[in-house]
């Protein structure tokens, strides 16, 4: 799968580049507006990674040239102006999902790979590992085709987990996926291990795999161990 | 003291003492001119009864002849001639002031004292009228002057109360500088000109300020990101150790904090330019019970005893400030709070209070929604407070903080 990541500060632009690529993603890098364009009227994406603010121009005006074109690559704003109005603006002229700066990777992660999902499946709401099944739409998992009871949390956190797999994800990536940036991430550590502690019961009680695998003193990683 | 009474005070006693100085100078001047005259007219008496001397060789009778008296005696001392005033018994019984010229003569070997007296009355009528005069111009100055201050005092001062006010009623949220005030009177519309220039300088720096503060934390947002990127790609590295892990650990918590003082500044600033306009239904109920849901797994750590009620109640608001206004109070109530201490929350319509046990503030209540102020047990920004004022200011939204019976009491009145 091919994602585009048009980020104008470069060693960001890299960490992106550097975390996507672990995920079976193929990525490519533009760092000005021209750039960009030129990718875009070239190649199709699965994904897009857009900043907002470009040297040369506006990363709305490339969401424009991008719509008026074609209509089919997902495409993902990020922006440092965490400005309800580029939000608004954005999802109106066709964009997919908005991510504010500072953002962790597994969040980026999770966004791109329900971006890639919903384009490229033509609303395939089911995501599969092994022998686990999330069905994003209905917001239900199953164990083997037994249905896994989750609380919402636990829900988020397994689908969260899912679309990082393998990767090593932070406890404060974790906090403010469950709980929202307005809460104190040091307060939720122990409901984050309470939570996956659960969820890991619930899960290898209906027969699969242990896939949760603490990290020690920062996060957990979701896979196959 | 007003000034223009003190100004009145100093111009009264100053108009009184230059009077009282010059009608004291114009009724010795009259005086002397009066007397002048009247000692003429005894000089001329003198030298008719001395030209009567010469040709007849006679002195005069004492006589009395309306306001003047002639007086002959014997007189064995020799004196000079000299003018007098005195007092004698006028006409009708009454004692009268007379001015009289005494002078020697002598006759055959004889000296003789010869004194010609006229009554002053006339003079003395004259400087009492004109001391009349002098006084009713005195009084009239005086009764212009009371009626000048009255009347045109208050005419004249009417601009500069009119700055004063518009100065009173300049803030600057209101991002106004202040009213013109016509006037003609230089002093006045010196000062409305340099009142406006100095209200239009500072809201020029306000605005920068709140500019640089907006700018500053955008700014801020891309070396976050590329810190909290390179940690999510850092931690990925499987050779690194449990110490070396825990200070990433440290670093994250950190950069997360850093962030969210960041994000709280912002989000000030922005409430502060009014950047949140999107005026729509806002049911505070369900917001509350939203929040409250995010808020179970701390509440239930806590073992928190939680009493809700509420109503339905709408408010016309942006959406996203009614979550922070409601999101900051609960998460406070929440945090700072004991365990298995007690959360109440109720809604009614026109108002909302939330109230918890904690300890005591540790700092002058007054200041609580002050930015930066926090207890110190608080791990929090100091911000969040602050921007619950800014958002209440914003809609105008009372809100009142209590420290009661070991509860924490926040009254919101919409």
């Amino acid at each position: 799968m091919k994602v585009l990541i048009i980020e104008d500060e470069k060693v960001l632009g890299e960490s992106i580049v550097a975390y996507l690529r672990g995920e079976d993603y193929l990525c490519e890098l533009a760092e000005t507006f021209s750039q960009a364009l030129e990718k875009i009227e070239t190649f199709q994406y699965d994904c897009i990674l857009l900043d907002i603010t470009l040297p040369g121009g506006s990363g709305l005006e490339l969401l424009r040239e991008l719509r008026a074109n074609r209509s089919l690559d997902g495409v993902l704003m990020i922006s440092a102006r965490n400005s309800l109005e580029d939000k608004v603006k954005g999802l109106k002229l066709g964009a997919d999902d908005y991510l504010p700066k500072p953002f962790h990777l597994s969040e980026l992660g999770a966004r791109v790979e329900a971006i890639i999902r919903r384009k490229q499946f033509q609303g395939n709401h089911v995501l599969r590992f092994n022998e686990l099944s999330i069905d994003t739409q209905a917001r239900t998992a199953t164990v083997q085709d037994q249905p896994l009871v989750l609380t919402r949390k636990e829900y988020q956190l397994l689908l969260y987990f899912a679309s990082n797999k393998g990767r090593v994800i932070s406890r404060n990536a974790l906090a403010e996926h469950l709980w929202g940036e307005d809460m104190d991430v040091a307060d939720n550590y122990d409901f984050i291990y309470t939570h996956i502690k659960n969820l890991r019961r619930k899960m290898t009680q209906l027969g699969s795999e242990d896939y949760i695998q603490s990290i020690y003193g920062v996060g957990y990683k979701f896979g196959v161990r | 003291m007003k000034l223009f009474v003190q100004y009145t005070r100093i111009n009264f006693v100053a108009v009184l003492l230059v009077l009282l100085v010059a009608s004291l100078c114009y009724y010795f001047l009259i005086r002397f001119v009066l007397i002048d005259q009247l000692d003429d007219s005894l000089r001329v008496e003198e030298q008719e009864i001395l030209d009567n001397l010469h040709r007849k060789g006679t002195l005069p009778e004492s006589t009395q002849y309306r306001d003047q008296q002639i007086r002959v005696s014997d007189t064995t001392l020799l004196f000079r001639r000299q003018f007098i005033s005195d007092r004698a018994i006028g006409r009708f019984g009454k004692m009268r002031r007379i001015r009289r010229l005494i002078f020697p003569v002598s006759v055959r070997g004889g000296l003789y004292a010869v004194s010609v007296s006229k009554s002053q009355q006339e003079a003395d009528e004259l400087l009492g009228w004109i001391g009349l005069v002098t006084g009713g111009v005195v009084l009239l100055l005086f009764l212009a002057l009371f009626l000048v201050n009255r009347l045109m005092v208050r005419r004249l001062w009417r601009p500069f109360y009119r700055i004063l006010e518009s100065v009173r009623q300049f803030t600057l949220a209101g991002r106004r500088s202040i009213a013109p005030v016509e006037t003609s009177i230089d002093e006045f519309a010196d000062l409305e000109r340099s009142m406006q220039q100095m209200t239009a300088r500072v809201l020029q720096d306000y605005e920068s300020l709140k500019n640089f503060t907006e700018n500053a934390s955008h700014e801020m947002q891309t070396p976050l990101a590329i810190i909290n990127s390179r940690l999510d790609l850092l931690i990925q590295d499987r050779h690194l150790e449990e110490s070396q892990m825990k200070q990433l650990q440290i670093i994250y918590d950190a950069t997360g904090r850093l962030t969210k003082l960041n994000q709280s500044l912002l989000l000030l600033t922005k409430i502060e330019n009014n950047q949140f306009d999107r005026l729509v239904e806002v049911r505070l109920d369900r917001l509350i019970g939203d929040k409250m849901a995010q808020l179970e797994d701390l509440v239930s750590a806590k073992q928190l005893g939680l009493t809700v009620n509420t109503v339905p109640v709408s408010l016309e608001m942006d959406e996203y400030l009614a979550e922070i206004l409601l999101g900051n109070l609960l998460n406070n109530a929440v945090r700072h709070n004991l365990a298995g201490g007690r959360i109440a929350v109720d809604l009614v319509h026109g108002g909302l209070r939330i109230s918890n046990t904690y300890y005591p503030l540790g700092f002058d209540s007054s200041g609580i929604f002050d930015r930066f102020q926090k207890g110190d047990r608080s791990q929090g920004t100091g911000l969040g407070l602050a921007i619950v004022k800014q958002i209440c200011d914003r809609y105008r939204f009372g809100i009142q903080y209590a420290y009661m019976e070991g509860q924490h009491v926040f009254t919101l009145s919409f």
